[in-house]
């Protein structure tokens, strides 16, 4: 049974992934559509990481003592100077978890 | 493909490379994803076969605990087809890039297609994007994904209170690293701190899909401000 639920449920995900793939889709993306969908990374990942930083443990947190907080910050400012993706995840990681199991303890 | 084998291969090997910071981040919540699945009482292949077949790692998750509370199939399904709704936003805007090819090449990057193959391959233009590459990135994410959660099927609860490290902020901070730099002009900011008010702002208030609101919210605010930018231009 439980894998008549899995197999349901990889229809819906799979689907949800291939379907505008298809090239017999019949829709044609026009240029304003382009120019829409040029800005669903920064929107989508933005939309995943904003809440992880800003509400963790589902509640908002807009306090001094949110370590997430305070290494998303770093991370950005990381990110905005270095461009380097490993370097920024490395060093705001090993910071979060620092305030996070310690500091903040 | 017309591409020479020896450039295959190394499109393959630049793509892992450029996904190893998010394919380690993930190792904690594949690990998560094994040893939960044991937690709620799956048998070990059903556990792996979530990761293996089904390969989403926030389906995965909700899935389970709706194993575990006996959900009927009408509400799993239902609540899949919230969480997984960003799929298509990430479907259509691969479109131009991905449906020229062949169907195997379709089906294997669609398959492959999750937040993190798109956070590598989302801005890339039709011309940067090479189908090796997004294999490499793609499938190098897959094995990582799924070697976690057979160490933490085999592992069970050994690392306790994982849960409670915090590691779903290595999440977090690649995706800013991703994000950050790739704000050039107005409308991105645009887009970022609208995306960012509209998830925060939702998802305290609890609404269901608030994922995929939030960002087709956000998209239209960055595409109307540059509209508005180019008619004063």
């Amino acid at each position: 049974m439980i894998f008549g639920y899995i197999l349901a449920m990889t229809a819906i995900v799979f689907l949800s992934r291939y379907l505008f793939l298809e090239p017999k889709l019949p829709i044609k993306l026009g240029v304003r559509t382009q120019k829409l969908l040029a800005y669903s990374s920064p929107a989508v990942l933005t939309a995943i990481w904003g809440p992880i930083v800003f509400m963790p443990e589902s509640e908002l947190m807009l306090t001094a003592n949110n370590a997430y907080l305070w290494a998303a910050v770093l991370a950005a400012l990381l990110a905005w100077k270095t461009k380097n993706v490993l370097l920024t995840t490395v060093i705001s990681m090993g910071v979060f978890l620092y305030l996070n199991l310690e500091w903040f303890q | 493909m017309i591409t020479e084998p020896s450039s295959a291969s190394r499109l393959f090997f630049k793509g892992t490379l450029a996904m190893l910071p998010l394919s380690i981040a993930v190792l904690p919540w594949g690990l998560l994803a094994g040893s939960f699945a044991i937690d709620v009482g799956l048998h070990p292949l059903e556990g792996q076969a979530l990761s293996a077949i089904l390969f989403a790692g926030a389906a995965q998750l909700v899935a389970m605990g709706m194993f575990k509370a006996g959900a009927g199939l009408t509400t799993m399904l239902i609540t899949t087809f919230f969480i997984t709704s960003r799929h298509f936003l990430y479907s259509i805007s691969m479109r131009d890039k991905i449906s020229p090819l062949p169907l195997r090449w379709r089906l294997t990057l669609g398959f492959l297609l999750t937040d993190e193959l798109f956070a590598i391959c989302g801005n890339q233009s039709k011309d940067q994007f090479q189908p090796w590459y997004a294999l490499g990135a793609g499938l190098s994410f897959y094995l990582f994904w799924n070697i976690a959660t057979l160490i933490g099927i085999v592992a069970g609860s050994v690392i306790p209170g994982l849960n409670q490290w915090g590691l779903e902020f290595a999440i977090a901070a690649t995706f800013i690293a991703i994000v950050i730099p790739t704000i050039k002009n107005l409308p991105i900011l645009c887009t970022v701190l609208s995306a960012l008010v509209l998830s925060v702002t939702l998802e305290h208030l609890k609404v269901e899909g608030s994922l995929i609101f939030a960002s087709i919210g956000a998209m239209l605010i960055g595409y109307l401000v540059e509209n508005l930018r180019g008619e004063r231009a």
